[in-house]
């Protein structure tokens, strides 16, 4: 730890540690080379949330890397947490990356395994997996807190210092394992987790309380995943396809029910169709601000993640509905 | 065992183009039980083959032969005449096969029959799965007999990933995921606090990314009295 | 194309149905066409895939197994 007591300084672990509730966003980078679409998603999420995730090749789909867009979020006066996946990169690959990241002014990674390949628009491409998440994880703290590559030979001059996040599947199976995997991640060196999205606020309590019972939520700050909803459909094909994503019947409805003036049409026109997706995309950040007010009341809960995705414009409305606005200005750390 | 699969016969017929003498070698061990590339498959590719080039007009010698294993010396010296006396081999032995009739019989054109796909077993008739990786550095005694490199779709060392649902793979229903088969093993067994601890990174150069592999054992390595000819040695 | 005396047809027979059946034919003086050749077998289950293709190779233009 350095002398002024923090491990990276950034805002995001500054306002964690003034135990302030936190707010990350989700910036997902274009699949072209076209900066000013980070620009205009960073207008829309500056001043809304402490830091933003910045995409990895998300679902293995190849849009501009994490880095390259996450200096020009800095550029543009936002934090970025980087996303680092073990799918692209070997340990070389990953290392020099996160130099250069910190060289560019990024202080947030957040380690994971990645989506495979099979799922984008590279399916025939190879996969690296030379490390997994929970190694990563543990490299990238080992960087900061021992100043070794991992190979173990000492940095020559200034070591990355990264506030290191992990990513937790509460409801992924097997079921019982997944407070464990978490402590797993929080022993490889973890500062900050980001849960997968969570709509079933009982079903996280019992997560939880697994955790707590584990002492993890005195060792890690938990960041629980929202993300608003934007129509039934969405709701159905999440609930169905996304490995551990559980939405209760009563959001289902919720959200059913918030389309129903046009249930009975037989052909719905141009107006009505957007009167109805409007309808649903109220009813989706009513939805996540209730479930922020809930999670926040849950111990251990240190933070949200809202993943609004390509739906950035959400997240403003959400924070506020959420009570959560302004975010704190803390001093830099010295 | 190895486990290979016949090319498509479009494929075959695109490597044997030019050739008027064929020799179709299989080989009588692993691509044998898998229904790939035994005697019997040797017999029905040279016919095919035979069958393709008349309806194309080319009338071509296509033979068979089978060896009991392609991958020795012992086993392939034996079909060194008839080797001789095509234009082209088609190997119906698994990579390791073609390349040691290359390396036995450097004259010849030896072209693949079959795609070799993967160490492993047979399920059930017609059913056969990945095992192992051979990855040089075995760490089954660690996860209760089931292979993270060879099973896991991300060949996690500290999983299960996030995408594990219903004991499947994210990637799809029909592929087990291996943590889950790993986890419900150690949990019968009572050994869970095995999966607690961090395994650090692998070292892979055992596994081939440390460049092409070989095993020297000086113990069985005849000395050069023993290598030299018995004849000289007597005399 | 059975009508078709020109095509030539294989006939793998089983002992002990489809050939005994060929054999009754015969003693009841009943005709089927001269292209098509018989061939006797213990069982249709001992015929092999090398069989048929090794007929058409010998230039069948169909073969039959019968049992």
């Amino acid at each position: 730890m350095r002398e002024n007591g923090y491990l990276s300084g950034s805002n995001l672990e500054r306002v964690l540690r003034a135990g302030r509730f936190a707010v990350t966003g989700e910036l997902g980078p274009p699949q072209s080379a076209d900066g000013s679409v980070i620009r205009e998603k960073a207008a829309l999420l500056q001043g809304a949330c402490d830091a933003v995730n910045i995409t990895d090749n998300q679902t293995a789909i190849v849009r501009m890397s994490s880095i390259g867009a996450g200096t020009i979020v800095v550029q543009e006066g936002l934090e970025p947490v980087i996303q680092m996946t073990c799918r692209d990169r070997n340990r070389l690959a990953i290392q020099s990356d996160l130099l250069g990241a910190y060289a560019l002014g990024m202080r947030n990674v957040l380690a994971l395994s990645g989506d495979h390949q099979t799922f984008g628009n590279h399916p025939a491409a190879k996969n690296v997996h030379d490390i997994d998440s929970v190694q990563l994880v543990q490299v990238i703290a080992d960087m900061r807190d021992k100043g070794v590559f991992q190979c173990g030979e000492a940095f020559k001059g200034q070591e990355p210092r990264f506030f290191v996040g992990a990513a937790a599947a509460p409801f992924a199976h097997p079921l019982d394992f997944r407070p464990y995997r978490l402590a797993k991640k929080v022993n490889a060196g973890a500062n900050f987790i980001q849960t997968q999205l969570i709509y079933d606020i009982e079903a996280f309590k019992g997560y939880m309380e697994k955790v707590r019972k584990l002492g993890l939520h005195e060792k890690v700050y938990i960041l629980a995943g929202v993300g608003p909803l934007k129509s039934p459909a969405m709701a159905r094909y999440m609930r169905d396809n996304v490995p551990g994503m559980l939405i209760p019947d009563a959001i289902m409805e919720r959200m059913s029910a918030a389309g129903a003036p046009w249930a009975g049409k037989e052909e719905l026109s141009k107006e009505d169709k957007k009167a109805r997706s409007q309808a649903w995309r109220e009813e989706g950040i009513k939805i996540t601000i209730e479930l922020i007010q809930q999670l926040r009341a849950i111990e251990g809960v240190a933070g949200v993640h809202i993943m609004a995705i390509e739906w950035e414009e959400a997240v403003r409305p959400i924070v506020e509905g959420a009570g959560l606005l302004p975010r704190p200005v803390l001093e830099p750390a010295a | 065992m190895i486990v290979a699969e016949a090319k498509p016969l479009d494929e075959i017929k695109r490597l044997v183009a030019d050739a008027e003498k064929i020799l179709v070698v299989g080989c009588g061990t692993c691509v044998t039980v898998c229904f790939a590339g035994g005697a019997r498959e040797a017999a029905v590719t040279a016919s095919m083959l035979r069958m393709a080039g008349r309806l194309e007009g080319i009338e071509r010698q296509v033979t068979d032969v089978t060896v009991q294993r392609q991958c020795d010396w012992e086993y392939v010296d034996p079909i060194a005449d008839q080797v001789a006396a095509v234009d082209l081999v088609l190997s119906l032995g698994c990579g390791v096969g073609v390349q040691a009739l290359v390396e036995r019989f450097p004259d010849a054109w030896v072209v693949p029959g079959l795609n070799t796909k993967f160490m492993g077993v047979t399920l059930e008739q017609g059913v056969w799965a990945e095992r192992c990786a051979g990855c040089g550095d075995c760490l089954l005694g660690l996860t209760g007999g089931i292979c993270p490199i060879a099973r896991c779709s991300k060949q996690l060392l500290n999983g299960p990933c996030g995408g594990s649902i219903d004991g499947h793979c994210e990637i799809s229903a029909e592929t087990p995921c291996a943590w889950q088969l790993i986890y419900d093993r150690l949990a019968g067994k009572g050994k869970l606090d095995a999966l607690l601890e961090v395994q650090p990174p692998k070292d892979w150069r055992p596994a081939r990314h440390g460049g092409p592999r070989q095993i020297v054992r000086d113990d069985l390595r005849l000395n050069e009295a023993e290598v030299g000819q018995p004849a000289e040695q007597e005399a | 194309m059975t009508d078709q005396p020109t095509l030539q047809i294989v006939a793998f027979c089983c002992h002990y149905c489809a050939y005994a059946a060929a054999d009754l034919a015969g003693g009841l003086r009943l005709q089927y066409p001269p292209s098509v050749k018989v061939i006797e077998v213990p069982c249709t289950g001992k015929v092999d895939v090398l069989h048929l293709l090794r007929a058409f190779e010998h230039g069948a233009d169909g073969v039959i197994a019968a049992g």
